[in-house]
């Protein structure tokens, strides 16, 4: 009888969730997003694929609306404690986001944001680390640099740390807390 | 009218597919969206034991649940959610269309209005065999004191 949006459904959040694990896996790489929501802004694909009732998110900068909240099913919490925070990349942070333990790094926050556009952009970046051979580089438009900086300091002591992904209208990629990043 | 918050209780004491075929036709023309993902699975029941205050797990049961949101063709909107016991996805949406339905009194709500009558009185029905099948098992001790005691 009801007819979710694709997005909501199993195929598709599957198909993200390994597009994610892509992005992870080899920092820096764009992949395209397949299935883009009926309605809403386009981190709904990634949020689905990632959220459910047993986790958390924040979102300061109010990019989602409030008809998204009861599909993601996810509590919303102060953006500290949040396991995952989606933010507009165009604007400064001003909070620091959950690190983790050493006992349990995997309790830190997975930040998703929203740029301009990947793949060009006035912040190019050279990525250096696990699953990257040599170095890479990444162009980035809309990405307040501030972002940057605050990361070197989430990430400086491994394993603590933040995981980011980074999305636009088009494709997604990340940058996880073991890849090096130089701005120039 | 019957409490809202035990029409479910009623209309799942119905045949499922009187339900869904009254459900269909009386929103053939509406437009029905999600307001929450509809899901069915298992649901588990979490416990702290008495002893050491551990939280553990009673066990699973099914659980199917739904919220929706209806527009008929003359505007009106609302809202219904309906969340049971059960593994059938297609009556947890049928039962939130209900719920929507009968709430905001929107086109055919007397139809289901009836049903909910008969559902309570097939409740009735039931609680009543149950009471009389409880009864039957009941033992009367006094009777053993009648009895004397043998070892003495």
């Amino acid at each position: 009888m009801l007819n979710p949006d694709p997005i909501w459904l199993p195929e598709a959040q599957q198909r993200h969730f390994r597009l994610l694990l892509d992005a992870m896996a080899r920092p820096g790489t764009c992949h395209a997003i397949s299935n883009k929501p009926e309605e809403g802004p386009l981190v709904l694909s990634v949020l689905a694929s990632l959220l459910d009732a047993e986790v958390s998110l924040a979102d300061p900068h109010r990019l989602l609306r409030s008809d998204d909240w009861p599909k993601l099913q996810a509590a919303s919490v102060a953006v500290e404690q949040a396991d995952y925070v989606v933010c507009s990349g165009a604007r400064v942070p001003d909070f620091t986001p959950s690190l983790g333990t050493l006992t349990e790094p995997e309790r830190s926050a997975t930040l998703i944001l929203v740029v301009g556009q990947l793949g060009r952009g006035t912040s190019r970046l050279t990525l250096s680390g696990p699953g990257i051979a040599n170095t890479a580089t990444l162009q980035i438009d809309g990405l307040e640099p501030q972002w940057l900086d605050m990361r070197e300091d989430w990430v400086s002591s491994f394993p603590l740390g933040v995981d980011l992904i980074l999305l636009d209208e088009h494709q997604v990629t990340a940058l996880p807390r073991t890849t090096k990043v130089e701005l120039h | 009218m019957i409490e809202r918050n035990i029409w479910v209780h009623a209309l799942t004491a119905l045949p499922a597919d009187e339900l869904l075929d009254l459900t269909a036709s009386l929103s053939d023309d509406w437009q029905v969206r999600p307001k929450a993902i509809p899901q069915a699975g298992l649901g588990m029941l979490r416990l702290n034991d008495s002893a050491f205050d551990e939280p553990f797990f009673l066990g699973e049961f099914p659980l199917a649940s739904a919220w929706l949101e209806v527009q008929t063709p003359d505007g009106v909107i609302a809202e219904g959610a309906a969340q049971l016991m059960d593994e059938r996805l297609e009556l947890a949406e049928a039962l939130a269309l209900c719920d929507a339905i009968l709430a905001n009194r929107l086109p055919g709500w007397e139809q289901l209005a009836l049903l909910l009558e008969q559902g309570m009185a097939r409740r009735e029905q039931i609680r009543r065999e149950r009471t009389q099948m409880l009864a039957g098992t009941q033992v009367d001790f006094s009777l053993l004191e009648d009895a004397g005691d043998d070892d003495a």
